[in-house]
């Protein structure tokens, strides 16, 4: 099977209207027309993340973000830097293929990467959960237990918090990666991957912080994009297992890249 | 005293665009957000961010002319927004409660951002640098390098923590023993395009923010081909605040009639125990 022949499958039992226009999900890298020896999937195929791919034998990479850190893998002004020189050669040279799949994950019913960040933080009931965020009541906790249970969880070290740790807190609105919802009235806690901090469309931070300070109980988890976005690309691997047998088919983590 | 009439804040207000000079277009995000520009002014307060918290302490300080360089009210509309807009709703409890604030506080808030940092003096990062303690070692005639005594990306991390008072919100990528000597400073956000041109002759870039599946996924790909360069993100507004510090002295040159006085906005973030 080749890596084109993965794709068509893949449009094929997405079950959303295929948008060509699309410019994320493409392939990034590699012949499409290359035998598949095994398929990856990633949130987010850093350079790490593609040798232990390889390392493997997993020689198709399926990623949820880019290959060439910007979001369109726009290379124009990159074909003399050394790092993507470096690491085009290594995929280029062990056969490698990237795809990505971006939008039309987000447009599945149900859409992975929220159902697998809902799991991760341990909010029940997001089995079938979509993009358009809904709000999870859990048990009521503090701000400060919940946000030491998602670390429990998730094992993340960086995620980073605003609001008081005492807030009495019960209903949750999670939007992953770059999808932090707005808060609303209907929830006590935001939970996202990452957002612009000021000046966007709405800033959860001063939001939250300005809420904390005059003693309404909100709180606001921003978990990294990796680390939020990640445990839904396991679901993908099960998914495409649904139609495509007979190669290994693989969740390989990327890396939390901080230290603090 | 100064004469017959109070010096009101729109009589400061306009002594910063004049001395500022361009132009201020009423759709800009530079000019009044809140409060009465005909009020006497007793005291000017500078942050980077107007949080209820640096409200409460302008007010509790006597000062009333906040000047902020981002948003008070959430988001790029400052307030509420017709659609499709995403401004704040008109009657959600903390827009209500903060401005309510502000107007029994009798305060005015100003932001001041694309004419702040426009000026050729680059106070946003040179402010950063003071804050450091790195004034001394910029390489000029570059803005934004800084040729530091050499020490490892962890002992260099703990520095900025210390100095800048910094909480939950910084975070590193990269080998943490790294020699780091030359490090560059760039408050706000940085695009990935002046981190592909510029990475390469620093060991370490101390930003306020970036985009992780950009950014920070570039230096996580350095890390991996080997080559010792970190990236240390702050925070935007703790990146921020030190350039506004600079702004509080620049005005208290400025407007001699009142006392004018930098009130940090501070870390926002803390980490899970």
């Amino acid at each position: 099977m080749t890596g084109r022949e993965v794709v068509d499958l893949i449009k094929k039992n997405v079950g959303v209207p295929w948008n060509d226009r699309s410019y994320r999900d493409t392939f990034k890298l590699g012949n499409p027309d290359s035998t598949v020896k095994g398929i990856a999937t990633t949130v987010m195929v850093t350079f790490d993340m593609l040798k232990r791919a390889n390392q493997a034998g997993l020689n198709m990479v399926i990623s949820h973000e880019d290959t060439f850190w910007n979001d369109r893998d726009e290379t124009k002004d990159l074909t003399a830097n050394p790092l993507y020189r470096m690491k085009t050669q290594y995929a280029l040279k062990n056969d490698m293929i990237v795809w990505r799949i971006h939008d039309h994950m987000h447009a599945m019913h149900p859409d992975y990467t929220v159902v697998g960040s809902l799991r991760s933080v341990g909010v029940k009931g997001g089995e079938d959960a979509v993009m358009r965020a809904r709000v999870y009541t859990i048990p009521e906790t503090t701000l400060g237990e919940f946000a030491s249970q998602v670390k429990r969880l998730t094992g993340s070290r960086a995620f980073r918090c605003v609001g008081d740790p005492k807030a009495k807190v019960s209903r949750i609105l999670l939007g992953p990666g770059y999808a932090t919802p707005r808060m609303t009235a209907e929830a006590d806690v935001v939970i996202g991957g990452e957002q612009q901090e000021a000046d966007g469309g709405f800033d959860d931070v001063e939001y939250v912080a300005d809420a904390a300070s005059l003693g309404m109980a909100k709180g606001l988890i921003m978990l990294g994009h990796v680390i939020s976005e990640q445990p839904g690309m396991e679901d993908l691997a099960k998914w495409i297992g649904t139609f495509i047998q007979g190669i290994p088919i693989q969740f390989v983590p990327a890396e939390e890249p901080f230290w603090t | 005293m100064h004469g017959a009439t109070a010096l009101t804040v729109q009589d400061v207000t306009r002594r910063i665009q004049t001395t500022l000079g361009g132009e201020w277009p009423p759709a800009g995000p530079d000019g009044f957000k809140a409060g009465d520009p005909n009020t006497p002014v007793k005291g000017i307060a500078a942050t980077a961010m107007a949080t209820m918290d640096v409200l409460k302490q302008a007010s509790k300080a006597g000062t009333n002319l906040v000047i902020t360089y981002e948003p008070t009210f959430f988001g790029r509309h400052d307030g509420p927004a017709p659609p499709p807009a995403s401004g704040v709703a008109v009657d959600d409890p903390v827009y209500k409660a903060k401005k309510e604030f502000i107007e029994k506080a009798g305060l005015v808030i100003f932001r001041l951002r694309d004419h702040w940092q426009a000026r050729k003096e680059n106070d946003m990062v040179a402010g950063l640098a003071e804050s450091l303690g790195w004034t001394k070692y910029r390489v000029a005639p570059d803005d934004v390098l800084y040729d530091i005594p050499a020490a490892t990306a962890e002992d260099i991390v703990a520095l900025i923590r210390k100095r800048l008072n910094l909480r939950g919100g910084l975070r590193a990528v990269g080998d943490r023993k790294a020699r780091v000597r030359r490090v560059l400073l760039h408050p706000g956000v940085m695009a990935p395009a002046t981190m592909w041109q510029r990475y390469a002759e620093t060991d370490l870039i101390v930003a306020g923010e970036v985009r992780e599946w950009e950014n920070t996924h570039y230096a996580a790909d350095i890390y991996t081909a080997g080559e010792k360069r970190g990236l240390v993100t702050i925070g935007r507004v703790a990146s921020e605040d030190p350039g506004m510090r600079a702004c509080a002295a620049w005005l208290e040159m400025l407007v001699k009639e009142v006392p004018a006085r930098w009130i940090t906005a501070g870390d926002l973030y803390w980490r899970a125990a």
